[in-house]
């Protein structure tokens, strides 16, 4: 018997007290499950408190982007642009100084469960950060700084082609979309031309993978950058193609100016895990094994429509966050399942081996690799499950904008104005409004 | 026993390694402004420097600077317009456009005058004076000294990229304008190429 306790590995040793440690810092709640408390504030429109409640919770090492990626959303509910924009500083920094591949925590997560890992975001986090700050800069005013965010995620859809050529999901349409805004309000209509031209076939390509179509106001954008850069073959073609014989909405008239309102609506799907666990009828061994997949928060939201005088416009979806993390998560899929089964696989024959040593200490180990067992559910749940667009041309000068909040019903649920809205020619004003479901509790 | 002795060494070694990792905090070290240090292959202060006063030390060396003392016998004025950030990063053109100033002021050659922004200040003050202050230190309205050429610019950057290596490229872009009749009298260039290699492992 002596002999045998001699004999035991010291990986062995090593392994059970990671996992003893490990058990008794992270307990069993996953992450999903810790964020409720600040979802329930958010449900009730109050981002301070949500902030305060963020502040509250404990964040370990590995989760810190998290806190970032959280603090930039309820930051910019409560208009602190400047603040926000220092979060998702923070983020991308930490994103930068994570990237490389960690030797022990891929180990810890074939080993233990993938929340051993620092979570670096996921390909459409990453994009949705430089989306959200070049927001933040245009709400502000900041033009120039708008335009480092629209060259940063140019590069970072670059980034991410390289190392997954094939995946249509990591060109973003609305990321697309928003630089080629930006570029049209610097002047650079050829960019903004290129940049909508993208934007316009990312949307086609989105379109074969999920419920998206390319929204009318890129078309209008399209036609307009086409007819300003001279392409007149283009133009005939895009008109052709959209249907659209009088580009009535193109003109950007000297005495007008517009304003752009951004409406993001509910909040992204939440990763809940997916459990089942076995016993093996042999040994008694108890196998655990635990997959993510999300869930949307359900929402009885629809859309905005926003007015000025006898204008009205309804909003067009430009944005579907709750899709795109879902079509992403079954990508992922495959190698999140294997990491589980080669965990399964290891901590089975690990508990054997205890077990054959030691009855009881089998039976403990056993019970704490199954215990430890938990589908990484992380994931930035402060983003919105949709981004609309509304857009109206208004004449210079200080504006008063009706907005209101259409339920799925066709019911005005909300109303509101937005009021000292100052339009200069030619210049476009950006403004954004968070709504979140009321009923927003899990089932 | 010698597999017990084995045994009980890298126990000692994993403690040793635990506390080794465990001692890594905060760590804060005085360094010389004079040092260069490039953390993360980003735009700082160093480049700033160097360039503003490389592209100054350019700039007066030229022919416009001859040209205008010797045509009205006096150092010209020169006021800094806007530089714009026109690359991949946010860089702090304030602190590039303080730089500028600093290399042009202490050369000697040129005078320079407040910024649009930094006049703003200065005037409201002189109002102040003009109420407030003794009459023979009280300074006029009506009294400064209007420049003759507006430097302007942009920072570029072009960035290539393979796997963890990106090739950093910026070029910064200053002109001079003659304010009486629009004439560009010196087009400035300076480039800056960085490679920068990241890890693909980490601990």
């Amino acid at each position: 018997m002596l002999c045998k306790v001699r004999h035991r590995p010291i990986w062995l040793l090593f392994y059970f007290l990671v996992i003893f440690t490990t058990f008794t810092l992270s307990g069993c709640a996953s992450y999903s499950d810790k964020f409720q408390s600040i979802e329930k504030e958010l449900s009730e429109h109050d981002p301070e408190d949500a902030l305060k409640e963020l502040e509250k919770q404990d964040h370990s090492s590995s989760d810190e982007l998290l806190y970032h990626l959280n603090k930039t959303m309820l930051l910019r509910m409560q208009k602190d642009f400047r603040g926000s924009n220092e979060q998702i500083e923070l983020a991308k920094q930490f994103i930068e100084e994570y990237a490389a591949t960690s030797v022990t925590e891929t180990t810890a997560s074939f080993t233990v469960n993938d929340t051993m890992r620092t979570y670096t975001a996921t390909p459409l986090e990453q994009i949705m950060l430089n989306t959200y700050a070049a927001m933040n800069y245009l709400e502000s005013g900041e033009l120039d700084a708008a335009r480092v965010e629209a060259l940063q995620t140019d590069l970072r859809i670059r980034q991410l082609l390289e190392s997954d050529p094939e995946n249509v999901l990591h060109i973003d349409p609305f990321a697309r979309y928003l630089t080629g805004m930006i570029y049209e309000d610097q002047g650079e209509w050829s960019d903004a031309m290129i940049a909508y031209r993208k934007a316009y076939q990312a949307y086609l390509a989105h379109a074969q993978i999920y419920d998206v179509s390319v929204p009318e106001y890129l078309k209008f954008d399209l036609l307009r950058m086409a007819k300003r850069n001279g392409l007149k073959n283009e133009l005939k073609k895009l008109k052709l193609e959209f249907g659209i014989v009088s580009p009535k909405k193109t003109t950007k008239n000297g005495g007008q100016g517009e304003v752009v309102i951004f409406f993001h609506k509910s909040l992204a799907p939440v990763l809940i895990e997916q459990s089942v666990t076995q016993i093996d009828p042999g040994t008694g061994i108890l196998i655990r094994f635990s997959l993510p997949y999300y869930q949307s928060r359900p929402s009885r939201l629809s859309h905005i429509r926003v007015m000025h005088n006898e204008q009205m416009e309804n909003s067009q979806a430009v944005e579907h966050l709750d899709l795109i993390a879902k079509k992403n998560l079954e990508d992922a899929l495959p190698a999140i399942t294997a990491r589980a089964f080669a965990r399964a696989v290891t901590k089975y024959s690990i508990s054997r081996n205890v077990q054959r040593q030691d009855d009881l200490v089998g039976l403990l180990f056993n019970v704490m690799t199954v215990m430890t067992e938990q589908a990484d559910t992380r994931s930035w749940l402060t983003l919105p499950a949709e981004v609309l667009m509304a857009r109206l041309k208004l004449p210079i000068g200080e504006q008063t904008i009706s907005i209101e909040l259409i339920d799925i019903g066709g019911s005005v649920t909300y109303s509101t104005e937005l009021k000292n809205v100052v339009i200069e020619t030619g210049k476009r004003r950006y403004y954004s409004y968070h709504w979140i479901a009321p009923t927003m509790t899990r089932h | 026993m010698s597999a017990h002795k084995g045994l009980t060494h890298k126990f000692y070694l994993l403690l040793i390694l635990s506390m080794l990792v465990a001692s890594c905090g905060t760590q804060v070290e005085r360094v010389d402004v004079k040092e260069e240090h490039d953390l993360s292959g980003a735009w700082n202060d160093t480049d700033s420097q160097l360039v503003s006063e490389e592209m100054i030390n350019d700039m007066l060396t030229r022919s416009w600077l001859n040209d205008y003392s010797n045509k009205y016998r006096r150092k010209p004025t020169v006021i800094v317009g806007t530089i714009r950030n026109l690359s991949h990063e946010h860089i702090n053109v304030n602190t590039f456009v303080s730089d500028i100033e600093r290399a042009m002021i202490n050369s000697g050659r040129i005078t320079f005058v407040a910024s649009n922004q930094e006049r703003g200040e200065i005037r409201s003050e002189r109002e102040d004076q003009d109420l407030h202050a003794r009459e023979d230190t009280r300074k006029p309205m009506g009294q400064e000294l209007g420049a003759d050429f507006m430097l302007q610019g942009s920072i570029n950057t072009i960035i290539d990229m393979e796997g963890k290596t990106q090739l950093r490229y910026y070029q910064v872009d200053l002109t001079l304008i003659s304010l009486a009749d629009n004439r560009k009298v010196y087009l400035g260039q300076k480039k800056i190429k960085k490679l920068v290699k990241n890890s693909n492992l980490r601990l």
